[in-house]
């Protein structure tokens, strides 16, 4: 105790200080990717967590029936009533598909992959950060299962979040709820008339809602209008549900709006996810944002959507 | 093979913070308050103050490191505080040793200290923007409870458990 912090200690502890500072900065980078010791690490501690994490989800699984019994019969009767209406619109959906399908030939686009396409690789939570200040979980399939940084992750209900580091074996998915900056997903709102386009920005502290901001300050919003991706971000296919619009107001400035969005998924109770690949191919690195011809097709297109 | 038996249990707690109780945690079935475990921690120091102070700071660097690429996206943060806490407070002289009361405290004081320098350093580094208040009463003080009502069921065994481990490496020193 009597030479709690003698000189060679407090030097040692100085260099630990200068070494946790060089640490951060070189881990807040954008960018980065994993390296492989960071990737050792992850993959033999992830071997491990699948193991336990599957019969965790089992009993957790066995409780969350146990709930669901409960509400079966009121839940039945409320999908029953739905049923009607889901036939006439499948008929409807069949027929517009059709239609699409027939148009499309007629223009000679078959060849081209949409943005709707895209293939799904499901995988397993295998754990989540105990202290929540990151909202990251971690799943059991990585770059050796085809899966690339960015690519967009869903459960049945909805879009969750993107991932966001990839290890050989495992990857770490950033949920939607993340206060990161960088987290931020195009997207729109499926308005009757036209599309309003905006970005999914975090969460908001309050509410518990996630943020759609950058919103034209002329377009009409209505409450309870659905909220999906939009595919111009690059890497997530289009029409990925996100949520549904529950209130909006204009920002401080007066120059956009702001809604509020209760996202679809679930974020709680997370066991099996499905990791998004969107078929068609990402944009050319070569187009010039400040090329006038890039711009004034842009603009026609915009004006063209409006009418 | 009891050298290797602290590792193991504490890389199997560590699974179960990270894993099995993230699955069953209360937070996920519509509770409000975080309850953050700390148990790792609280078994280094527990194993710090037993088997001295170099060993503390090994096994709080060790997890650190673990935490910090595993579950956050900054290196360093967990490793430094982990090591850091754990070289501090094994204190490992013959009152603390034989009073467990002094024990456990110990224990619980490096876990809200642990707590208490995470949301600093997330803080400072822009992770998160909750204010202090939401810190203390949604999660510090949830978490605090939730540590100490499981170190103090478990401390007894757990003592019981680090001397049996010294017992034995001391035995297998002298073969």
């Amino acid at each position: 105790m009597q030479s709690f912090f003698s000189n060679k200690r407090l030097i040692i502890l100085l260099v630990c200080i200068i070494i946790l500072v060089a640490l951060i900065g070189y881990s807040m980078s954008d960018r980065r990717s994993l390296s492989w010791p960071e990737q050792f690490v992850t993959d033999t501690v992830g071997w491990v967590q699948s193991a336990f994490a599957r019969p965790a989800h089992f009993a957790a699984g066995f409780f969350e029936n146990v709930n669901d019994m409960k509400n079966i019969y009121e839940e039945n009767r409320i999908l029953k009533s739905h049923l009607d209406e889901y036939a006439a619109l499948q008929v409807e959906l069949n027929e517009l598909r059709r239609q699409n399908d027939e148009l499309k030939a007629a223009l000679d686009l078959t060849e081209n992959k949409s943005l709707f396409d895209y293939t799904a690789r499901s995988a397993i939570v295998i754990h989540r950060s105990p202290d929540r200040w990151n909202e990251f979980i971690g799943i059991n399939k990585g770059r050796q299962h085809g899966i690339e940084e960015g690519m967009a992750v869903i459960t049945s209900k909805g879009l969750i979040g993107k991932i966001k580091q990839v290890s050989q074996f495992t990857a770490t998915v950033q949920l939607l709820t993340d206060q990161d900056r960088a987290n931020r997903i195009s997207a729109y709102i499926d308005a009757e008339k036209e599309k309003v386009e905006g970005f999914i920005e975090g969460i908001d502290e309050e509410t518990g809602y996630l943020q759609f901001t950058k919103i034209n300050i002329n377009a009409e919003i209505e409450e309870g209008q659905t909220v999906v991706t939009s595919g111009l971000g690059g890497i997530f296919p289009e029409n990925l549900i996100i949520g549904e619009v529950v209130s909006f107001e204009a920002d401080e400035f007066g120059l956009t709006q702001t809604a509020y969005v209760k996202p679809a998924a679930d974020f709680d109770l997370l066991n099996y996810v499905l990791v998004i690949e969107r078929e068609a191919t990402t944009l050319d690195g070569n187009i010039n944002p400040d090329d006038e011809n890039y711009s004034e097709d842009e603009d026609s297109e915009d004006e063209g959507e409006e009418e | 093979m009891s050298r290797y038996s602290t590792f193991l249990v504490l890389f199997l707690l560590f699974i179960f913070e990270g894993t099995v109780f993230q699955i069953l945690a209360p937070d996920q079935y519509g509770v409000e308050l975080l309850f953050i475990p700390r148990w790792v921690f609280m078994v280094i120091i527990f194993i710090g103050i037993f088997r001295g102070r170099g060993t503390g700071m090994f096994y709080g660097i060790v997890f650190g490191v673990m935490y910090d690429v595993i579950h956050t996206s900054i290196l360093g943060v967990y490793a430094f505080g982990m090591g850091f806490i754990a070289y501090l407070l094994s204190i490992s002289i013959p009152f603390f040793q034989r009073n467990l009361l002094a024990t456990v405290l110990t224990a619980i004081v490096a876990a809200a200290a642990l707590d208490y320098y995470v949301y600093g350093m997330m803080y400072l580094l822009g992770v998160t923007s909750i204010q202090h208040p939401e810190f203390l009463y949604s999660r510090f003080l949830p978490s605090l409870a939730m540590n100490f009502s499981i170190i103090a069921v478990f401390a007894i065994p757990l003592r019981k458990w680090i001397r049996y481990v010294i017992r034995r490496g001391e035995e297998e020193e002298k073969l």
